[in-house]
């Protein structure tokens, strides 16, 4: 199984669905699908293919929208999933059922970025603090850490 | 009648903060759940400000023991962004330093593993040993822990002679005491009673739960990074990948002894062949705008960073998986249907103290021999009654 047999397989079963597909490196495959047909994509890489581990999920602000990267991998490449959803509703569909190892990752992405993955078998925090305000995720661009002011107890009046 | 007992964050058994509940019946464990964040520090938010160089010392201090497993993963993507390719000195330095590493860490965790068995002289003996690869890391890189070593385009240290000799020497002793304790770990019959059939993770469980590591190999699942997607030197070097097929402690103690054995023969094959020239190229400042996919195989399993470059000297976006996260959900697998007391042996570094949360429902007459059980809550009021409600002693002062 090599870079060009993934590429091709992927063009004969995903069709138009195919939005992107690059090869920058070797062993390393980006395929770009929508929303919709994520699953559909997942389940093809799992069953088909023999990608069954999930090595994480990344986020990546972009402005007006979210892009979401699944990198799998099996014993031959490493091949990433991307898919783009909308600022404004930030919603995705688990992908726990297929691979139940993902939960992790998905309630990491609820916490960083806001994203309401739905079917979620776990939606609780996983990182943040049980005192978090609401609406405060850390890793959007629009989002500032400030540090609080120092204060050193017993110290200085 | 189920219990919840906690574990964690703060716990004097703990090395680390984790919060782990587990709701047990009896003496078996029905089910586990594990809070994190306790150690949460911000690093990939602290990234996004931080310059490309400042960088790799950033992820150098992601973990204390693979550190150089985060900078190795990290700067190799950032390398491929600047497509910058290092010297092979370079490399070999960089691989040979990786390899140490992995020597260390498990010999760590085996020790960690002896105590929590408790076969303490395990424990001692091989930490004894870990000295001498901490010595050589000091040798080779001036430092212990965070060897500094990586810089974009290669590495900062050069080897000369006398460092070559002595490594090699050192090995020498490490290969003969390790032959010591495969043999004492895999035949002492109290050690393998303890571990065999602990923390059962079949084949199908660790692929499906995403495993990485010691703990998918030993589930018999041949996958390893170094050989799978060779980075730095790997697929110029001999080696092989350890697998057991017992799926328990037991599968796991014994695939750490195996890599500890390849790791010696890369060192030795790297320090024999070691080439001439130079150590690193010059790094631009800037990176084009892309993106990199950089996977490592550290002593834990699979590390994976998502590096996304805007053009500028700052990532835009740096993702960082260690492998212990990989494997958490596997744990709690694991965990579950096991008795308490494998609990220290399956999450290894952690020594929870769970027979004094164990509370006893059924009271025996001392004078008697009557016996009756008696239910929570009655247990509960008892105790209240028999030392009721005083006010709490306040003497002490809040210094501050």
């Amino acid at each position: 199984m090599n870079d060009q047999f993934l590429i091709e397989k992927a063009k004969e079963r995903l069709k138009d669905k195919v939005l992107s597909l690059t090869n920058p490196a070797p062993r390393r495959i980006f395929l770009g699908v929508s929303v919709e047909n994520l699953l559909e994509a997942v389940n093809w890489l799992k069953k088909d293919m023999g990608f069954t581990h999930l090595s994480t999920i990344s986020g990546v602000d972009l402005g007006q929208s979210f892009e979401i990267l699944y990198h799998f991998a099996n014993n031959a490449c490493s091949l990433t999933i991307r898919t783009e959803i909308p600022r404004e509703t930030p919603q995705l569909p688990s992908i726990c059922e297929l691979t139940p190892g993902a939960v992790l990752y998905e309630r990491e992405l609820q916490d960083m970025f806001g994203i309401a993955v739905q079917n979620i078998p776990d939606s609780r925090p996983l990182l943040l603090p049980d005192g978090w305000p609401a609406g405060n995720y850390p890793l959007r661009k629009d989002w500032k850490y400030e540090r609080p002011p120092e204060v050193i107890p017993g110290g200085k009046k | 009648m189920k219990f919840q007992i906690p574990i964690g964050p703060q716990h004097p058994a703990l090395k680390e903060p984790i919060g782990l509940r587990i709701t047990v019946e009896g003496e078996i464990i029905r089910d586990a759940d594990l809070r994190l964040g306790y150690n949460h520090r911000g690093i990939e938010k602290l990234a996004e400000s931080k310059t490309w160089v400042q960088n790799i010392y950033l992820t150098e201090r992601i973990c204390g023991i693979c550190s150089h497993s985060h900078t190795t993963c990290y700067v190799q993507g950032v390398e491929k962004l600047m497509e910058l390719q290092p010297p092979k000195r370079g490399l070999y330095i960089r691989t040979l330093v990786a390899e140490l590493e992995r020597i260390h860490s498990h010999l760590l965790w085996l020790g960690v593993a002896g105590h929590e068995a408790g076969f303490d002289s395990f424990f001692m003996y091989i930490w004894r040993d870990r000295e001498i690869v901490m010595d050589i890391l000091e040798i080779i890189s001036g430092n212990r822990v965070h060897y500094g070593i990586n810089t974009i385009g290669g590495v900062r240290r050069d080897l000369d002679a006398l460092q070559v000799k002595r490594t090699l020497d050192s090995l020498d002793t490490l290969r003969k005491r390790s032959e010591y304790y495969k043999h004492l770990g895999t035949n002492e019959p109290s050690f393998v009673a303890r571990l065999a059939r602990v923390g059962y993770l079949s084949r199908e469980e660790a692929i499906s739960l995403c495993a990485v590591g010691p703990t998918l190999r030993a589930s018999g699942v041949p996958m390893d990074v170094r050989k799978d997607d060779p980075y730095a030197v790997y697929d110029e070097v001999p080696f092989e990948v350890c697998t057991a097929d017992t799926c328990d402690v037991l599968g796991r103690t014994v695939v750490r002894i195996k890599e500890l054995f390849q790791s010696y023969n890369i060192i030795e094959y790297l320090l024999k062949n070691l080439p001439a020239g130079e150590i690193a190229v010059k790094a631009p400042r800037r990176a084009r705008p892309g993106e990199v996919v950089s996977r490592y195989e550290a002593p834990r399993g699979e590390n994976i960073h998502y590096i996304k470059s805007n053009g500028t000297d700052k990532p835009e976006r740096l993702k960082v998986r260690a492998p212990t996260l990989g494997n958490y959900a596997a744990t709690i697998k694991m965990l579950k249907n096991g008795f308490i007391a494998d609990v220290p042996l399956i999450f290894a570094a952690i020594d929870p103290c769970i027979c004094c949360a164990e509370r006893a429902a059924a009271i025996v007459n001392a004078r008697t021999g009557e016996e009756k059980i008696v239910p929570m809550d009655i247990l509960r009021q008892t105790s209240q009654r028999t030392s009721p409600n005083k006010d709490e002693k306040r003497e002490a002062e809040w210094p501050l």
